[in-house]
């Protein structure tokens, strides 16, 4: 008989406020957040990858990966969130201001599986909005205290045009100044003013061909994009399970009983939404 | 706890008193059609129907469910759960329908746990009737089930002649008997006389097929022609989920009534719809139907056993009753069971 006493009702979001805004490119935001209560921000300790359940009171709820890193979440007392404009619900998100309210529940889902990436270097493959799970990761290595614990670190990454790079100030100033860390940033086609490299990011990753020697890769980006990187991968000599990917698929609950998200037996939200390769080989493709 | 007996014609008496002290929920039958209902006496209740065209699990996973009230005035975020709920007695369900309530625990009862659903099964007390006259489209039998008995059910009530044998399944089911002790008799023979009635009821069933192999050829038939040949004749209306007693995926909306108050709610959805899986970027991972119709018997059939370790179809035959095309799970089960999967 299934009891529940004094059991917390998980699907009550917490009210937070919206502290700051970055614009980032044309259609995504990064929105700075602090829960009300104090207890709850300090209790908010997400691990690398993980997500939430973002709420606009009245409007609708959606998950949205954590792109802000534990240390700085920490040091910082706010979460991060960077949301593309896409439907109803994130149009809405992205007319917010500061001091508006919002409601969050989580942290839910697997962690990038930092334990085992230690001692290894690291190669981060990211497309459009697909660098904000990616951002968690990648700030939490590059934490002054955990740098030393991780080799070397090199991160691809590509957007439609310039104007589409998220995080232009990681990009372009705060990654290439940590230790042992190289940024390979590519648009899709040329552009007045861009002299970077020009070209699709799996096509890119095997021009760059990065040794799978001692090394795991870690993708996100639109689902085509994750396709021709992980045949890339397999093609330069990446096993299975030094492949690392997070999935999206639409979510309600977050918590594995609204049905929507599964990939065979497996939800996404509980289940992932980070998968080694190793893992999605078992289940059909159907993401 | 040993068993009891309960006169028929006390039953009626005993549901009244029943009533008197919880929420009474049992089948009335509405224009032929039988339904459960909550009710104030027991007026109406119906003994002899065959099963409910819709499954009680609305009343642990209603179809449309408050999650919380809000508001928003003067840009502060307040929050309202609703009330737990009344203690509860469930009367009359049949025992596919009581495996459907263990089915649906695996899934609302995990990692985190659902208090919306546990409220409401941890208050209600579950009296089940044995059935002496399957349909044709029952097959309970085919998926490991049994019409005349009810693991999980907290009384279960049989129809022995002039009296129901009572089997005490529970200390939930125990306390009820003492609480109401004035209604049961203690067992004289009857459970010897159940004995004939599971044999009478056993030879009834016209669809007797089993899930072996089913699960292990389901494993390797991912990609099979089968499901797109299966699929042509879906409309995609969704009645196989609606009225599956197993289903349980939801949608979570809100509703504004003046823009700074109002309920987030979920209501049943299905898997059946392509916006179920379809993404505000467009992006849909069961585009067409073939997909949708291949995720639903598998997840009834293969992933329900992978994940919870039972499975989601109980033979009630519902879906097969209702389906406007007669697509039917059990047809599935024996194509299943004769397809070629290496095909």
């Amino acid at each position: 008989m299934p009891m529940c006493d004094n059991c917390q009702n998980p699907l009550i979001p917490h009210p937070a406020t919206i502290t700051k805004i970055i614009d980032e490119t044309p259609d995504v935001k990064t929105f700075q957040v602090v829960f009300d209560d104090p207890e709850i921000q300090k209790n908010f300790r997400p691990k690398p990858g993980q997500v939430a359940q973002f709420s606009v009171i009245g409007v609708g709820e959606a998950t949205i990966s954590i792109t802000s890193a534990l240390p700085r979440i920490i040091k910082e007392n706010m979460v991060e969130f960077s949301i593309k404009k896409v439907g109803r619900l994130t149009t809405v998100i992205h007319e917010l201001e500061v001091g508006s309210k919002v409601a969050i529940r989580g942290p839910y889902g697997t962690h990038f599986p930092y334990e085992m990436m230690k001692g290894k270097d690291l190669l981060f493959i990211g497309g459009g909005i697909g660098l904000a799970p990616l951002r968690s990761l990648i700030d939490f290595v590059l934490d002054e205290e955990n740098r030393d614990q991780y080799g070397k670190v090199d991160i691809i990454y590509g957007a439609r045009s310039k104007a589409d790079l998220c995080f232009k100030y990681d990009l372009f100033d705060r990654w290439p100044k940590c230790k042992d860390t190289n940024v390979y940033v590519t648009i899709d086609r040329e552009e007045p003013g861009w002299d970077g490299h020009v070209g699709f990011v799996p096509s890119y990753l095997e021009e760059l061909n990065p040794s799978p020697e001692n090394r795991v890769a870690i993708t996100c980006g639109p689902p085509i994009m994750i396709k021709f990187v992980l045949q890339g991968l397999e093609k330069m000599g990446y096993k299975d399970d030094q492949v690392i990917t997070t999935l999206e698929l639409k979510m309600k609950c977050g918590i594995g009983k609204c049905g929507r998200c599964n990939i065979g037996y497996k939800y996404v939200c509980v289940d992932g939404p980070v998968f080694s390769l190793a893992q999605l080989r078992e289940l059909p493709p159907e993401f | 706890m040993a068993n009891k007996t309960l006169k028929k014609d006390q039953v009626v008496s005993l549901l009244n008193k029943v009533a008197a002290t919880y929420q009474l929920i049992a089948p009335v039958a509405d224009d032929s059609v039988v339904m459960f209902k909550p009710l104030s006496s027991a007026e109406g209740v119906v003994f002899d129907y065959v099963n409910s065209v819709l499954p009680p699990k609305d009343y642990f996973f209603p179809q449309t469910e408050q999650m919380f009230k809000f508001s928003t005035r003067n840009n502060q975020i307040v929050i309202n759960p609703p009330d737990p709920v009344k203690e509860r007695v469930l009367f009359g369900i049949r025992p596919c329908d009581v495996q459907s309530i263990i089915a649906m625990d695996k899934v609302f009862d995990r990692e985190y746990k659902d208090t919306y659903y546990l409220d409401k099964r941890a208050k209600t007390t579950i009296i089940a009737v044995s059935c002496t006259e399957p349909l044709p489209t029952c097959f309970c039998t085919s998926v490991g089930g049994s019409p005349t008995s009810a693991p999980g059910a907290d009384l279960l009530l049989t129809d022995v002649g002039d009296v129901y044998l009572v089997e005490v399944l529970s200390e939930k089911g125990e306390a009820f008997v003492q609480k109401f002790s004035e209604f049961f008799g203690n067992e004289n023979g009857e459970g010897a006389k159940k004995a004939e009635v599971e044999k009478a009821v056993a030879a009834k069933f016209v669809r007797t097929t089993s899930l072996e192999g089913v699960k292990a050829k389901l494993d390797n038939m991912f990609e099979h022609p089968y499901w797109e040949r299966l699929a042509r004749k879906c409309l995609g209306c969704a009645c196989c989920t609606y009225v599956c007693p197993t289903c349980h995926c939801f949608d979570i909306c809100d509703f504004n009534s003046n823009g700074f108050e109002g309920e987030r709610f979920r209501c049943w959805d299905s898997c059946m719809f392509a916006d179920y899986t379809r993404m505000a970027g467009g992006h849909n991972p069961r585009p067409t139907k073939k997909e949708r119709v291949r995720n639903r018997f598998l997840h009834k059939l293969k992933y329900s056993w992978d994940r919870y370790g039972l499975g989601h179809c109980v033979g009630c035959g519902r879906c097969s009753r209702e389906c406007p095309v007669n697509l039917d799970i059990y047809t599935v089960i024996s194509d299943v069971k004769e397809v070629d999967a290496n095909v």
